[in-house]
């Protein structure tokens, strides 16, 4: 009985049989690929045909523009409001790239040391670092703006001798910069060792043998090796910086130093909010992170799980 | 210390080594990091007002008993909980099935796998502001699709950013839409490392999808489960941009709490002493993460 139901419906049999390795069958992980598919997709769309439309169209509640424009795109590229957005998309790529430029520099020879080295005190300086990861901006975001509002003064170490004293920093595209280090190191420092100490210790003692200095064997064997982990933290390192949004909108005021997420939030005018071109804005500035994840995904997936994750 | 005094020759120069490649860092930290939240820490037992040009005075614990019975505070402490625990459950569901279904061998997979960054690569202030839009009375499209699918009447047309447990909830819907995909990622690089035998052992006694999930799958991404969770409370414990877009109301949040005393009436020693209670209850927190770290560590 059972065994001729089976040969009358052999499409029944494919489409809800599973194999023993698998768990959804393929009807059902269809269905389920559907829904994430439009879950994910639809909000994103949304915002792309918000930016094509007019105001007068999205006012009225048309999800699709009848006559697209791409009047927002030109408005935000041009005029005043154009300056400020190009100088605040100026601004973004000015501070993430020095943030990313200094933090990988600096946090690179951190990690071969915490990684490779072995001193007291290793693993307690390395949850430190973890847990200076995982604080918020919140914590440390009034000291940091008395900081930079009376300026960075760097002496010599156990005396009065100032070296340098900058002038206050509010307002300037360094206050981001040096913020986004002090929470960027941490992170990158966790990450990068985890990569360094993935690295086989057999390579490094090879390299020994055949009368490598210290510095010769990390910058030819241990630097190499790790390039994909350090191109991974890079991204993040970037993509943190581009998306920063608390301390950028305590630290500046001017346009002259605003970053993108800011410029985005002030489309939202005190009466009215000219929805298209804000939509415009948004996708325009979440463009470059997109892109980069898009195509550096597998990067992003091993950084993922290699355990750091901040937001 | 007894370490570095019979350290040979060879460990000391290996120390020496280490202090000098950690120099750099170990400064810009203690000079932008540890000094500033000590800093901090100093100044929560103060009365320190900006604006007023008020003198900085030594008022011991009165700033933490003022918050302690600040009716906002514990209004914002409620929200930031329920906005807390609502996403992270939610995603941690969500994010779960995702994984199952991207688990699977198919046609496309990649295509799959990538789309779902999509959200998490956006920013967060965009994001915020996408599902504002969303939400507005009128022709926002959550009103207009719900207007044609017939499910609200229609002469009805709900403000739904209109209270603040409200705004929490919304807020915690696009939360849940951007950060989903990192949960995923998260739970599908712990499936991954499941053997197929596991599976296929149990479905010789006949196990379904259930018992798959119930008897396999979750015993064994346990470890990379608790450490998303505990990950994603921290960071949905910090919340602030998308409610800054929702919502003028600081309230429904700490951190947007805690951001107003500081940055718009600038009591700097009453928020660094509420930034201090969030640093406390997060160090709890991170205290929890670093032992199922060390555990998850010490069983691979």
């Amino acid at each position: 009985m059972r065994r001729a139901a089976k040969t009358a419906h052999p499409w029944r049999i494919r489409i809800f049989k599973v194999s023993p390795s698998e768990l959804i069958p393929p009807f059902y992980l269809w269905i389920g690929l559907l829904l994430l598919t439009i879950f994910t997709l639809l909000p994103f769309l949304y915002l792309i045909t918000s930016s094509i439309s007019q105001t007068q169209e999205i006012i009225s509640g048309h999800l699709f523009p009848d006559l697209p424009t791409i009047q927002n795109y030109l408005k935000l590229f041009q005029g005043d409001i154009g300056n400020d957005f190009i100088q605040a998309l100026e601004n973004s790529i000015t501070v993430s790239l020095w943030t990313t430029a200094v933090t990988i520099f600096v946090g690179l020879f951190a990690s071969y040391a915490l990684a490779r080295i072995k001193f007291p005190f290793r693993v307690t300086l390395l949850f430190v670092i973890l847990a200076m990861q995982l604080l918020p901006s919140i914590s440390i975001i009034v000291p940091l703006y008395i900081m930079m509002r009376e300026g960075i003064s760097i002496s010599i170490p156990f005396t009065s001798m100032v070296i340098l004293h900058t002038k206050p920093l509010l307002d300037t595209t360094w206050s981001l910069v040096i913020a986004y280090i002090a929470t960027g190191l941490p992170f990158a420092i966790w990450l990068m060792t985890g990569y360094f100490q993935s690295i086989s210790k057999e390579m490094e003692e090879a390299a020994y043998m055949d009368g490598c200095s210290k510095i010769k064997t990390m910058h030819k064997i241990i630097l190499p090796l790790a390039l994909p982990g350090v191109a991974a933290t890079a991204i993040f390192t970037f993509l943190n910086a581009w998306d920063e949004f608390i301390f950028a909108s305590a630290f500046t005021q001017t346009y002259a130093s605003k970053t993108l997420p800011i410029a985005v939030r002030e489309f939202i005018g005190k009466h009215s909010i000219d929805w298209g071109l804000m939509t415009a804005g948004g996708f325009v500035a979440s463009l470059p992170p997109v892109i980069l994840s898009l195509f550096l995904f597998k990067y992003i997936v091993s950084g993922l799980s290699d355990g750091g994750i901040k937001e | 210390m007894q370490k570095i005094l019979t350290a040979s020759k060879k460990e000391r120069k290996d120390i020496l080594f280490a202090i000098l490649l950690l120099a750099p860092t170990l400064y810009l930290l203690l000079r932008i990091f540890i000094l500033p939240i000590m800093q901090s820490l100093v100044w929560s037992f103060f009365k320190y007002n900006l604006m007023d040009g008020s003198a900085i005075e030594y008022v011991g614990l009165r700033n933490y008993v003022d918050i302690s019975v600040l009716n906002d505070f514990w209004i914002s402490m409620k929200n930031t909980s329920y906005f807390t625990g609502f996403s992270v459950l939610a995603e941690l569901a969500i994010g779960f099935i995702c994984a199952l279904l991207l688990n699977q061998t198919f046609t496309g997979r990649s295509f799959f796998r990538g789309i779902i960054i999509i959200p998490w690569a956006m920013l967060t202030l965009v994001n915020g502001l996408l599902w504002n839009s969303i939400y507005q009375p009128g022709y926002g499209a959550l009103n207009n699709i719900l207007h044609q699918l017939h499910l609200l009447e229609a002469g009805t047309n709900p403000v739904w950013l209109s209270s603040s447990t409200n705004v929490v909830f919304f807020a915690a819907i696009s939360d849940i839409w951007k950060m989903t995909p990192l949960m995923t990622l998260l739970l599908l690089a712990g499936m991954q490392s499941i053997p197929a035998s596991l599976y296929e052992a149990v479905a010789i006694d006949g196990a379904g999808f259930w018992r798959k999930v119930w008897h396999v799958t979750l015993p064994q991404i346990k470890p990379s489960l608790l450490i998303a969770l505990v990950l994603r409370v921290i960071g949905a414990f910090r919340v602030y941009d998308i409610l800054t877009v929702f919502t003028a109301n600081p309230n429904t949040s700490v951190s947007y709490l805690t951001y107003n005393f500081a940055f718009r009436y600038f009591y700097l020693g009453r928020a660094s002493a509420m930034a201090w209670i969030s640093t406390i209850f997060i160090l709890i927190l991170i205290t929890i993460y670093m032992v199922l770290l060390k555990r998850q560590q010490k069983e691979q």
